[in-house]
Formats: C-alpha cells, sequence, structure tokens
C-alpha cells in the first residue's frame, strides 16, 4: 500500500495505528491529532446518512441508527464526492444488518427516503401539458402505439409493507399506531416543481409505469397493467399521473415495426 | 382473427381513448403534494419542511417559532384554521407574509 492507501485505511479502521511520518506544527501527538479527525470523518458520514434517512432514523432511534450507520460507513466509504448520492447501499445493507430484523421494513422505508432525495436532484422537466393530451386525443388510431416518457424524478417502490403510510405518519399525517405495517403498499415519487410528492398506488400502477419505463407503447403497457390484477382502473391511473405531473412526454416512436 | 391477437398485447385505441379523455378531464387542477398544502407561519423554531439531502437541506432552519415565510406541509385545508403567533389573521397563510410586530 503506498502512503495515501494506509491513510485512507487507518481513518476507516479505529483500532489501527497512526500512520507513519504524521507531524502537527505545535509538537502536539500526532497519534492524538489523527484520532480527532478520524472521528470527524466518521461522524461527518453518519450526519450525512441521518439527514438523508430521517424517518428510518425515527423508527429504530438515534443510537440504533448512528451504531448502524458507522458500521455502514466503514465498510462502504463515500465513491463519489457528491454526499447528496451517499447512502445509496445503506437499505441492502439494512437488509442484511440482523440487529435490524426485528424491524422488517426499515430497509422499504430508507428506500423511499433514498428515492426522494434522488427525485429532489433529477432532471428539471415539463410534466405534459392538458394540451398536448388533448392533441394526441386528436388521432385516437395512434394513441396504442404512442410512447409515453416519465418525469425523470419519478420513483416507484414496491414494498410487502406500508411504506407510504409508515413514512407519511412521520410527517405529521396520520398516527404511527394507525398504520399497519404489514400492508403491502406500492410508493411513486415525483418532483413537482421544487416539491417531491409520494403518493400511495393502487396494485398495477408500478406495471403500467415500468412499462412506459422500459419503452412499452402506451397500448402495450396499458394491457399489462390491466391483465396484471383484475380491478386495474386505467382512468384512475391516468389520472392520477397526470395530476401529479409524473408524464413528461407523449411521443410517436420514429420507427415503424 | 387477427384482431384478437391484436388486442391481446396491446389496448384498443377505443379504450385508450376514452381511459385518456377521462383522465384528462379529471385532472385539469394539477395537485401538489397528496392533499397537502404549504402553510406559512405555523412551523415551531427548527421544524420547517423541505428536505434536500445532506448538505443541501433547508429543513429545519427557521430560527423562531412561527417564522412567517417558513413553511410546513399540512393536510389541505387546515392551513388558515392553524393559530399563528406571527400572522396578521391570527392563522397560518398559504403564502409567506410580513411577521406583525410583538405586542
Amino acid at each position: 500500500m503506498n502512503d495515501q492507501a494506509l491513510f485512507a485505511a487507518a481513518l476507516l479502521d479505529p483500532d489501527a495505528p497512526c500512520p507513519d511520518g504524521l507531524t502537527t506544527w505545535n509538537g502536539s501527538d500526532p497519534a492524538r491529532r489523527f484520532a480527532v479527525y478520524r472521528n470527524n470523518v466518521i461522524v461527518s458520514l453518519i450526519d450525512a446518512l441521518a439527514d438523508t434517512f430521517p424517518v428510518t432514523l425515527e423508527l429504530v432511534g438515534e443510537a440504533f441508527f448512528r451504531a448502524m450507520a458507522g458500521i455502514f460507513v466503514r465498510r462502504t466509504p463515500p465513491r463519489s464526492t457528491l454526499l447528496v448520492d451517499y447512502g445509496s447501499g445503506l437499505p441492502t445493507f439494512i437488509e442484511r444488518f440482523e440487529p435490524a430484523h426485528p424491524v422488517p421494513y426499515l430497509a422499504d422505508v430508507a428506500r423511499l427516503e433514498m428515492l426522494r432525495v434522488r427525485a429532489f436532484h433529477a432532471a428539471d422537466a415539463d410534466p405534459l401539458t392538458l394540451d398536448q393530451i388533448a392533441q394526441a386525443l386528436t388521432d385516437p388510431e395512434r394513441l396504442p402505439a404512442l410512447r409515453v416518457t416519465p418525469h425523470p424524478s419519478l420513483g416507484i417502490l414496491s414494498s410487502r409493507y406500508a411504506v407510504v403510510a409508515l413514512w407519511a405518519a412521520h410527517q405529521g399525517l396520520g398516527a404511527l399506531s394507525d398504520v399497519d405495517p404489514y400492508c403491502p403498499e406500492t410508493a411513486l415519487v415525483v418532483r413537482a416543481g421544487l416539491e417531491v410528492q409520494v403518493i400511495a398506488l393502487p396494485p398495477g400502477g408500478d406495471t403500467l409505469i415500468t412499462g412506459f419505463a422500459t419503452g412499452l407503447t402506451l397500448g402495450e403497457a396499458a394491457a399489462q397493467a390491466t391483465a396484471s390484477h383484475e380491478d386495474f382502473d386505467l382512468t384512475a391511473h391516468l389520472t392520477r399521473l397526470l395530476r401529479f405531473g409524473a408524464l413528461s412526454s407523449l411521443s410517436l416512436p420514429t420507427e415503424i415495426c | 382473427m387477427s384482431n384478437n391477437t391484436l388486442t391481446s398485447t396491446t389496448l384498443s385505441a377505443a379504450a385508450l381513448a376514452l381511459a385518456l379523455g377521462s383522465a384528462l378531464a379529471l385532472s385539469t387542477a394539477p395537485a401538489v403534494g397528496a392533499e397537502m398544502e404549504k402553510c406559512f407561519g405555523v412551523a415551531l423554531k427548527g421544524k420547517n419542511d423541505c428536505a434536500a439531502g445532506p448538505g443541501t437541506t433547508c429543513a429545519g432552519t427557521s430560527k423562531v417559532d412561527d417564522q412567517s415565510n417558513s413553511w410546513k406541509h399540512v393536510p389541505k385545508g387546515s392551513c388558515e384554521k392553524t393559530a399563528s403567533s406571527t400572522s396578521p389573521t391570527g392563522f397560518g397563510q398559504l403564502m409567506a407574509f410580513t411577521a406583525k410586530k410583538k405586542s
């Protein structure tokens, strides 16, 4: 290992000795100064995770969250200089972190919080306007072949747990005691202007949006979603997506199959 | 018939026109949040909303209780019924306002 790698490794390992060759300007003990710096590195990264995952933190409490985040930080230091992206691996880490298993929905709540941060920083795009939809409706024969582009900030999370209700209860919307965490929910996360919205989708909504996102046509995605769930209501789903600005364009594919 | 194989993979133009047309009519006013509204002047000190992740967050930055230019998400319709110590109307407002002088 070169000096830089040794220094970096010692920063993440509380038991590692102070790297050789460090000096201080005022004659104080380099090992003590290094220990302070090492502590600040870890604490600042734990603070960053606490900022990204506030509900995850509330669900398990500050002490548990910070201890868990500390282990994650030492195992998974940042790979990018962008702190906003840090922690994308935390949900999977939580899933495998045995002490967190008594809170089985914790990982999915963390996934939802990461989607919110991503949505906040995603590219801008104008949502579909009513005029554009009215225009598309003037030529109904072409509707099945239209491609629908989701808003760049859009994220979907299909959970076995009531992620939206759990998250909302921590925003002061409804009491946590009223939430059945074992009721499966699909969360839609999308930004309108500067505001990140979290919406619970009825069954089939994930199939419809995933279809749009993977390049299926409007007709194909609607057919798959209709087949995926017996109560699928296309009108209600499209209304919801339009109201929350979740779609950004309608276009005819250039290639003709 | 060939028509059957078509409808098994894609929804018909008529069905889509009906659904999209109804959706258009039902969605005339884009909603902000799930029936929430921004409410100015009701957040306790440091409890205002707006989270953008680490290093960028503006949430929790308000300096005083009921700060007139910091907002909190509240269920729709409840903002103007929430008491505010700084608001000239005595209640939260949907826009940032000038705080009244402390009496």
